[in-house]
C-alpha cells in the first residue's frame, strides 16, 4: 500500500496512497462520531423542534447507542469531568419553579405579602455604593451591552455586568436555561436594575412543562411565552432587583422575521405594562427610520451618518449599540439618578423622548 | 461551511473519495471539483456563486484579450480595464458603505445635503482574496509570465475551496501548472496534512477561541472593566489571537489541499521571532506581502527610483495594504505605522550603506554600481529570509558584504522590541474606531493598583504557548510529521480521532468564525 518516496523528505518523511489516507480518514471520522456522539445528540436535540431536527436525531442516535455500547462515550466525559467542564452529552434541563406573580396583590410563595418594586424609592448610588446593573440577554444584546457597559463607567456610580449567550432564549431551556442563571446571578452580583434583551432566537417552538410542542405563533405559543417572560420578571425581583428594563427586538428587513419580532416585541410590552417596575424599551422604533422603516444607516444626535446594523440586517454595529445603550441609560438615570418619580410601565419609545427625560446624574 | 464541523467532515470524505476517484479523467474531475467548491462556498450564501462564476468568466475573458491583443497601447488598456473592473467590484461591496458616509459626513460639515444610497450590502466572504487571485493572473498573463489556461482549469484555480475564504493566496502560476496532469495517488504527503489540519485546528479552538472569549473581546470592547495588566494581557492576547487563528486557517487549508493533491504556499514563518518590521513581513501573511511586493510595490517603482521613492512606495504599499483590510481610520493607521516602520529600518540600512561607501572610497576605488544603495533591504523587495542555512544571519535580506542588514541587530531584544510594536499596531487593527483604540491603550495607564480576576494561570499559559510554539525549531515538527507518517494508517486515524476529542472536549462550546473571513 505504501510506497517510499524516491523525493526525499525530511527525517525520511513518507508519503503514502490516497487509499492509504482515505483509510486513516475513515477511521478517524468513524471512531471521532463515535467518541463525539454525546455531543452530537446533544447538539442535534437543542435544534429547532421540527423536520430537521428529527433527520439529525435519527442519524445520530444509533451512533450514540453505538458509542455508549462500546464505551466509546466514556473518554469524552471522563476527560470533560477531569477537566471541570460539563458532561459533553445530554444534562437534564435546570428546571426553575417559579411562583407567578399574580397583580394587583402579589404574594410570595410562603404567603408574605410581596413588597412592590416600586414601592419604595430607589436608593441613589453614590461613591463607594455603585448600582450594580445586570446586563442579559442573546447575542442581539452583546454590542448594545458593550455600550451601555461602558456608559454605566463613564458614570462610575453604575457597576456593569454584561452575560450574553449566543443562539440562546426564553423558549429552549434545554440549550440553555435563562431562569437558572439568573436566579444565580441575582444571588451572586444582587442588582440593583436588571436589563434583558430575548426573542431573536425564539421564533420557533416551543414545549411546555408537559411536553406538548407548540408552533411558533399559535395562541399556545403565545401563552407560553407570555408565562416564561412572566417568570423571568418574577425570578428578577424575587431576587430582590428594583427595576428591569426590557429592551425589545430592534426592526429587521426580513418581512417574515419581522412580524415574528413585533408579535414578540407586543408580549414584552404588555408584560411591562403588567408588571410595576418594568420599563419597556422599545428597541424597533430606536432603530428605525423616520418613517418608521428599516434603516442600514442614521444619523447620530451630532447629526454624523453612521452605519448602525451589520450586513446580516439583524445585529447592531457599535454605533447601533451605542444609540439603542443611550436609551437604556438614559431610562436609568430618569429613575436612578432623577428627581423625576419613577414610573411604572412606562415606555422609553425614542431617543428624543428619553433624551428630554434625562437629567443630569 | 466551517472547518471545525462535523458537515464539513462528512462533505470532505465524499470530495475527497471522488477527487481521487476520478482524478485519472481530468475531464470528471475538474467539473467535479468545481462545482465541490461552489457547494462548500454556497453552503453560506449561494447566491455569491454566481459572483465567483462572473468573476472567473470576466477575467478570462481579459486575459484572453489581453493576450491576443496586438499592440502593447490595447494590452495595456485592457488590463487597465481589468483592474477597475476588479477593485470596482471589491469596493463595491467592501468600501460603499464607508465611502458614503464619508461624503455625506463631510458635506454635512458644510450644511449641504447629499441623498446617496445607503445600502445594506452584504460582503462576500473572501472577496479580496478572490481579487487577488484573479488579478495575479490578469497581470501575469499581461506581463508573459503565464498563457491563458481553459476556463474551466481557471475556474477551478478562482473557487479551489480549501483557500477559497481565506487564502492563503495562491497565484495562478503557482496552481494551474498543477492542473495540467492528474495529481498522483501513489504520493500524497499525508503525514504532514493530516500534522497541518490537526496543529490547526488546535491552534484555532484552544488557543485563539480561548484568548477571544476569555480576554481579547472584552478589553476591546468594554476596556473600563479591566486593570491595567489585564488590558496589557488583552493585547498580547490579541497579538497571539490572530496569528493563532489566521495561521490555522492557512494550515488547515494546505493539509486539505495536500490531501487533495495539491500543493499551496505557505503563509506564515512564526512571525513573531521577527528581528525587524521587514522581517515580520517577511513571516507573516507571507502570500500576501508578496502579492503587495509583485503587483503593487514593484509596479510603483519598487526600490529602483531612488531611496527617497523606495520610502514613498513603501508607504504607499503599507497604507493600501492596511486600507485592504478594511475601511476606516483605525486599518490606515495600522498601515502607516508599519510603513513608518519599515521606512526607518530601511534608512538606517541605508545610513550604514553610505558610510561604508565612504570608507571604501577613502580606501579602495568607489562601487561600480552605487543603485545597490537600498537595493532589497525591505521587506517588500527582499525575498524570503535567509536562515542560517543560507550562509546569512536569520531575517537578515542579502545586502553589500561587510554590512549588517538587519536594521537592529539580532538576539533576544530586537525580537522582543519588534514584537512590543506589532502588537501595539495591533490595537488599532482590532479596534472599530481610532476612539475606541486609545481608549484601550489608556486603560493601561488607569488600573495597576490590582492583578485582576481575567488574569489566570490558564490564560499565562495559552499566551505563552502561543508565542512559545514559534520558537520551536522547524526540524522538531518535521520529526514528528515523519514519525506518525511511518504509522498503520489505521493506528494515524485512531490517533486523530483521540486527538480530535480532546479538541472537541477542551476547546470551547461551537464553532467560532476565523477571524479573516470579513477581510
Amino acid at each position: 500500500m505504501d510506497d517510499r518516496d524516491p523525493d526525499k523528505l525530511p527525517f525520511g518523511r513518507r508519503r503514502r496512497t490516497a487509499a492509504s489516507a482515505l483509510i486513516a480518514i475513515l477511521v478517524a471520522f468513524v471512531l471521532g462520531v463515535l467518541f463525539n456522539a454525546p455531543a452530537m445528540k446533544k447538539t442535534a436535540t437543542e435544534l429547532p423542534f421540527g423536520g430537521q431536527r428529527s433527520v439529525r436525531l435519527a442519524l445520530v442516535s444509533p451512533a450514540a447507542a453505538v458509542s455508549h455500547w462500546v464505551f466509546l462515550d466514556r473518554p469524552a466525559r471522563f476527560a470533560a469531568a477531569a477537566l471541570g467542564k460539563p458532561d459533553p452529552g445530554l444534562r437534564p434541563v435546570e428546571v426553575v419553579v417559579v411562583t407567578p406573580r399574580p397583580t394587583p396583590q402579589p404574594t410570595t410563595a410562603s404567603g408574605k405579602p410581596r413588597p412592590q418594586p416600586t414601592a419604595k424609592p430607589l436608593p441613589k448610588p453614590y461613591a463607594g455604593h455603585p448600582m450594580h446593573l445586570y446586563i442579559a440577554g442573546d447575542s442581539m444584546v452583546g454590542i448594545p451591552g458593550m455600550a451601555l457597559v461602558n456608559l454605566s463607567n463613564d458614570t462610575h456610580l453604575i457597576k456593569p455586568l454584561l452575560d450574553y449567550r449566543i443562539s440562546t432564549g426564553l423558549v429552549r431551556p434545554d440549550f440553555f436555561s435563562w431562569p437558572a442563571q439568573l436566579q444565580r446571578q441575582v444571588k451572586a452580583f444582587d442588582p440593583g436594575a436588571v436589563v434583558v434583551m430575548w426573542g431573536a432566537n425564539d421564533n420557533q417552538g416551543v414545549q411546555t412543562s408537559s411536553g406538548k410542542v407548540y408552533e411558533f405563533g399559535s395562541s399556545g405559543w403565545e401563552k407560553e411565552y407570555r408565562k416564561r417572560v412572566g417568570d423571568a420578571i418574577a425570578i428578577l425581583f424575587d431576587g430582590g432587583v428594583r427595576r428591569i428594563y426590557w429592551v425589545g427586538q430592534p426592526i429587521v428587513p426580513d418581512s417574515t422575521y419581522d412580524r415574528q419580532i413585533r408579535l414578540m416585541n407586543d408580549i414584552f410590552r404588555g408584560a411591562a405594562k403588567k408588571h410595576p417596575g418594568v420599563q419597556y424599551i422599545d428597541a424597533y422604533e430606536v432603530l428605525s427610520d423616520g418613517g418608521g422603516g428599516y434603516a442600514q444607516y442614521l444619523r447620530d444626535d451630532k447629526g454624523e451618518m453612521q452605519q448602525v446594523r451589520e450586513a446580516d440586517g439583524e445585529h447592531l454595529t457599535y454605533a447601533g449599540g451605542m444609540r439603542l445603550a443611550k436609551v437604556v441609560m438614559a431610562a436609568i438615570k430618569a429613575e436612578w439618578f432623577g428627581k423625576k418619580k419613577p414610573g411604572a410601565g412606562s415606555a422609553a419609545s425614542s431617543p428624543k423622548a428619553s433624551a428630554k427625560a434625562t437629567p443630569a446624574p | 461551511m466551517l472547518f471545525p464541523t462535523i458537515t464539513f467532515a462528512v462533505f470532505f470524505l465524499l470530495v475527497f473519495m471522488g477527487n481521487w476517484l476520478l482524478m485519472p479523467r481530468p475531464r470528471l474531475w475538474k467539473p467535479f471539483i468545481l462545482l465541490a467548491s461552489f457547494v462548500f462556498y454556497g453552503w453560506w450564501e449561494w447566491r455569491f456563486v454566481l459572483l465567483l462564476a462572473l468573476s472567473a468568466v470576466a477575467n478570462q475573458l481579459f486575459a484572453t484579450a489581453i493576450e491576443r491583443a496586438a499592440t502593447a497601447a490595447a494590452r495595456k488598456w485592457l488590463l487597465a480595464a481589468a483592474v477597475a473592473v476588479n477593485l470596482g467590484v471589491l469596493g463595491w461591496f467592501k468600501y460603499y458603505g464607508f465611502f458614503v458616509t464619508s461624503v455625506v459626513n463631510f458635506l454635512g460639515v458644510f450644511r449641504l445635503q447629499a441623498d446617496l444610497p445607503l445600502l445594506r450590502i452584504v460582503l462576500p466572504i473572501g472577496i479580496s482574496f478572490l481579487t487577488f487571485r484573479v488579478l495575479s493572473y490578469v497581470v501575469d498573463v499581461y506581463r508573459g509570465k503565464l498563457r491563458t489556461s481553459s476556463l474551466l482549469d481557471f475556474a477551478v484555480y478562482v473557487a479551489f475551496f480549501p483557500y477559497i475564504m481565506a487564502g492563503p493566496i495562491a497565484r495562478a502560476s503557482e496552481f494551474l501548472p498543477q492542473l495540467a496532469g492528474p495529481r498522483d495517488p501513489r504520493r500524497v504527503d499525508t503525514s504532514r496534512a493530516f500534522f497541518l489540519i490537526f496543529a490547526g485546528l488546535a491552534k484555532k479552538m484552544l488557543l485563539a477561541d480561548y484568548l477571544a472569549t476569555h480576554i481579547v473581546n472584552g478589553v476591546f470592547t468594554t476596556p473600563g472593566q479591566y486593570t491595567s495588566l489585564e488590558t496589557l494581557l488583552g493585547i498580547i492576547g490579541y497579538s497571539v489571537q490572530i496569528y493563532c487563528d489566521f495561521s490555522a486557517y492557512a494550515d488547515i487549508a494546505i493539509g486539505i489541499s495536500l490531501l487533495l493533491g495539491f500543493e499551496l504556499p505557505d503563509n506564515f514563518n512564526a512571525p513573531y521571532t521577527a528581528i525587524s518590521v521587514q522581517d515580520f513581513w517577511r513571516r507573516w501573511h507571507m502570500t500576501f506581502s508578496r502579492w503587495l511586493r509583485d503587483y503593487l510595490y514593484i509596479p510603483l517603482g519598487g526600490n529602483r527610483k531612488g531611496q527617497t521613492r523606495t520610502y514613498v512606495n513603501i508607504m504607499i504599499t503599507m497604507v493600501l495594504g492596511g486600507l485592504w483590510h478594511g475601511a476606516g481610520a483605525p486599518f490606515i493607521f495600522w498601515g502607516f505605522l508599519h510603513g513608518g516602520a519599515q521606512v526607518v529600518e530601511h534608512r538606517r540600512i541605508d545610513i550604514r550603506k553610505l558610510r561604508a561607501q565612504r570608507r571604501l572610497r577613502a580606501s579602495a576605488p568607489p562601487l561600480d554600481d552605487t543603485s545597490d544603495l537600498g537595493r532589497s533591504t525591505d521587506a517588500l523587495a527582499a525575498p524570503a529570509a535567509g536562515g542560517p542555512a543560507s550562509g546569512r544571519a536569520a531575517g537578515a535580506p542579502p545586502g553589500p558584504p561587510g554590512i549588517d542588514t538587519r536594521p537592529w541587530g539580532g538576539g533576544v531584544w530586537p525580537r522582543v522590541g519588534v514584537f512590543a510594536f506589532v502588537t501595539f499596531a495591533w490595537v488599532f487593527f482590532r479596534s472599530a474606531t481610532f476612539g475606541a483604540a486609545l481608549s484601550v491603550l489608556a486603560q493601561l495607564f488607569r488600573g495597576w493598583g490590582s492583578v485582576g480576576a481575567a488574569v489566570t494561570p490558564a490564560l499565562l499559559l495559552v499566551i505563552a504557548v502561543g508565542i512559545g510554539i514559534q520558537y520551536v525549531p522547524r526540524s522538531l515538527y518535521e520529526r514528528v510529521e515523519a514519525g506518525f507518517s511511518v504509522l498503520n494508517p489505521l493506528a494515524q486515524g485512531a490517533l486523530l480521532a483521540v486527538g480530535f476529542m480532546v479538541l472537541d472536549v477542551v476547546g470551547p462550546t461551537g464553532p467560532a468564525s476565523f477571524l479573516y473571513f470579513r477581510f
